[in-house]
């Protein structure tokens, strides 16, 4: 199937309906990619504002950092060390959330520190590993790379996100009412507890199978943005989620094509969230021209 | 006199104490003490009494030692609580709509509404006046008005047992008068609702029994027991003076 839709890309390409970058099998693999990660990602970063988790997302994508690095010294490919990315991760996010509920720190403070934590050994054990292999090999899990996602990957990505789409779209609204208003959420019968921590597990889901595409350093800000940037025009949740779906799709798209397109030397992780931050910074021009206009009225 | 079918429980309280902490003080307790089904009970007493510690381990949302038993009269019924407040943050597009949907329906936000399910809400905001306001943030909504949101969510399953902590806070009078015929409602239909309020006038107005509460249950009756005429309507007074009526109590049954 992957390969059909490559196959009438690059005849598109080649009858001109298309631009020619299309006629490369590696750029619609991260296209598709693109368009499976977007939604995901937009979706769940609605969720991710409202429980005010943004800096947790960043602290799990910096803790891929060490997961990959540690999947490399354990002798897993280069290209994909997904045991040590995915255990590291989830016992990384559980423990995490899991300190958080038994102890009185702060959680913003508690997030520091397990951040500064996760950098600290991943940079210790890539020192190591960069003795290993090549450093640009290193770029590409760091600030992701549109040659590296292969059809084995799309498949993975593709089932990790039904996965998470069949975890959400049951719980979506119980995750928000135990965010926003625990007590209530709790006398409704609601777990609250095993609710969070099923989000934990989607946000350390959806983290792993992005960081090809995006990569280890740069994921966290694709769970935010986009969602942060449909809060400034959207008048309800249906519509923010949409929105916010809608523009971490395009964002994943145009990240991914136009440094092609435009032949130019950038990451696609580093694109990715350059389109999605410009979109960010047109909401607020049109919030604060909007808000002007109101208050003359 | 009317008939009333009696559908929420009656609350048994056996030695139930509350600390902070595995072993922290004892902000509350023992209190041994029974509701009674289908009436209006209202819990008061000074701050940091442990008023609203004591309707939250009823509710089981705080730890408690000793022994809380909800005897239903026709099997577990529908519980619904009103807090004190809740924090709603402003920027996040959260309708009133969206709220009573969060606690009404499993489908998500963003997928296509229920029109049966939208009715029921919108006819549950009608009655306590905010269905014109069905489409505005939650979080910038006046205090008064978020009470009315999570009074309205309170009653959309026709609870059988409603715990209110401070349900008029930040309400205007005509909320107030509103919140209070529709606690009338909820005790003629047969539940038990149990609520932490401070205003003497109109705890005389709803409750059936009051319980008096300062680290310890100081006294319990009907309102005209605990609240007579001749009393002072001073709350300080009046925890003083139930206080003193305890003590003597206490040393009546020595």
């Amino acid at each position: 199937m992957i390969q059909s839709i490559r196959d009438g890309a690059a005849y598109a390409a080649e009858q001109g309906w298309l631009s020619e970058s299309f006629s490369y099998g590696f750029l619609i693999n991260a296209l598709l990619a693109a368009l499976i990660l977007g939604p995901i990602l937009g979706g769940l970063g609605t969720l991710v504002i409202a429980k005010r988790l943004a800096f947790f997302s960043e602290a799990v994508g910096h803790g891929a950092l060490t997961g990959i690095a540690l999947g490399i010294l354990l002798g897993e490919p280069v290209q994909s060390p997904l045991v040590g990315l995915f255990t590291f991760c989830m016992v990384f996010a559980l423990l995490l959330h899991f300190v958080r509920s038994r102890t009185q720190v702060p959680y913003d403070t508690l997030v520091g520190v397990f951040l500064a934590l996760a950098l600290a050994v991943g940079a210790a054990m890539l020192t190591f590993v960069a003795r290993k292999v090549n450093v640009h090999i290193l770029e590409n899990v760091l600030f992701g790379s549109i040659l590296t996602v292969t059809d084995q990957d799309l498949w993975l990505l593709l089932i990790s996100c039904v996965v998470i789409l069949a975890c959400l779209l049951p719980t979506f609204n119980r995750i928000l009412l135990s965010s926003i208003s625990p007590d209530i959420a709790k006398v409704r019968g609601v777990p609250a507890t095993f609710f969070d921590y099923l989000f934990v597990i989607m946000i350390t889901l959806i983290t792993i199978a992005a960081v090809k595409m995006i990569g280890a350093v740069l994921v966290g800000a694709l769970l935010l943005i986009p969602g942060a940037t449909a809060r400034l025009f959207t008048p309800n949740m249906s519509s923010f989620v949409r929105w916010s779906a809608v523009l971490a799709t395009v964002s994943c798209l145009l990240g991914t094509w136009l440094p092609m397109e435009l032949k130019l030397p950038v990451p696609s992780g580093a694109a990715i969230i350059m389109v999605s931050a410009t979109f960010f910074l047109i909401a607020c021009l049109y919030q604060i021209i909007f808000k002007e206009r109101g208050s003359a009225v | 006199m009317m008939n009333i079918k009696i559908t929420g429980p009656q609350i048994q309280l056996q030695n139930v104490c509350l600390s902070y902490g595995e072993h922290g003080a004892q902000i509350l307790g023992p209190i041994t003490h029974t509701l009674a089904a289908g009436q209006c009970h209202v819990v008061m007493g000074p701050n940091g009494g442990g008023k609203t510690s004591l309707l939250r381990s009823m509710l089981g949302l705080t730890p408690f030692t000793g022994r809380i038993h909800l005897d239903w009269p026709n099997g577990r019924g529908r519980v619904a609580y009103v807090p004190q407040k809740a924090s709603f943050e402003p920027s996040l597009p959260l309708t009133v709509m969206d709220f009573m949907l969060l606690n009404q329906s499993q489908i998500p936000l963003f997928w296509r509404r229920k029109a049966k399910t939208i009715k029921r809400i919108k006819d549950q905001l009608g009655v306590l006046g905010m269905v014109e306001k069905a489409e505005r943030k939650m979080g910038r909504l006046s205090g008064g008005e978020q009470q009315r949101v999570l009074f309205a969510q309170a009653l959309l399953d026709a609870p059988d047992l409603i715990m209110l902590d401070e349900p008029a806070n930040g309400m205007d009078e005509q909320g107030i008068s509103l919140i209070e015929f529709l606690i009338k409602e909820l005790v003629t239909k047969g539940a038990t609702v149990v609520a932490v309020h401070h205003d003497l006038n109109a705890i005389k107005r709803i409750a059936h029994q009051v319980h008096v509460i300062n680290k310890t249950l100081l006294t319990s009756g009907s309102v005209d027991q605990v609240l007579p005429k001749a009393q002072p309507t001073d709350f300080v007074s009046l925890c003083q003076l139930s206080q003193h009526q305890s003590n003597h109590q206490i040393r009546a049954m020595a």
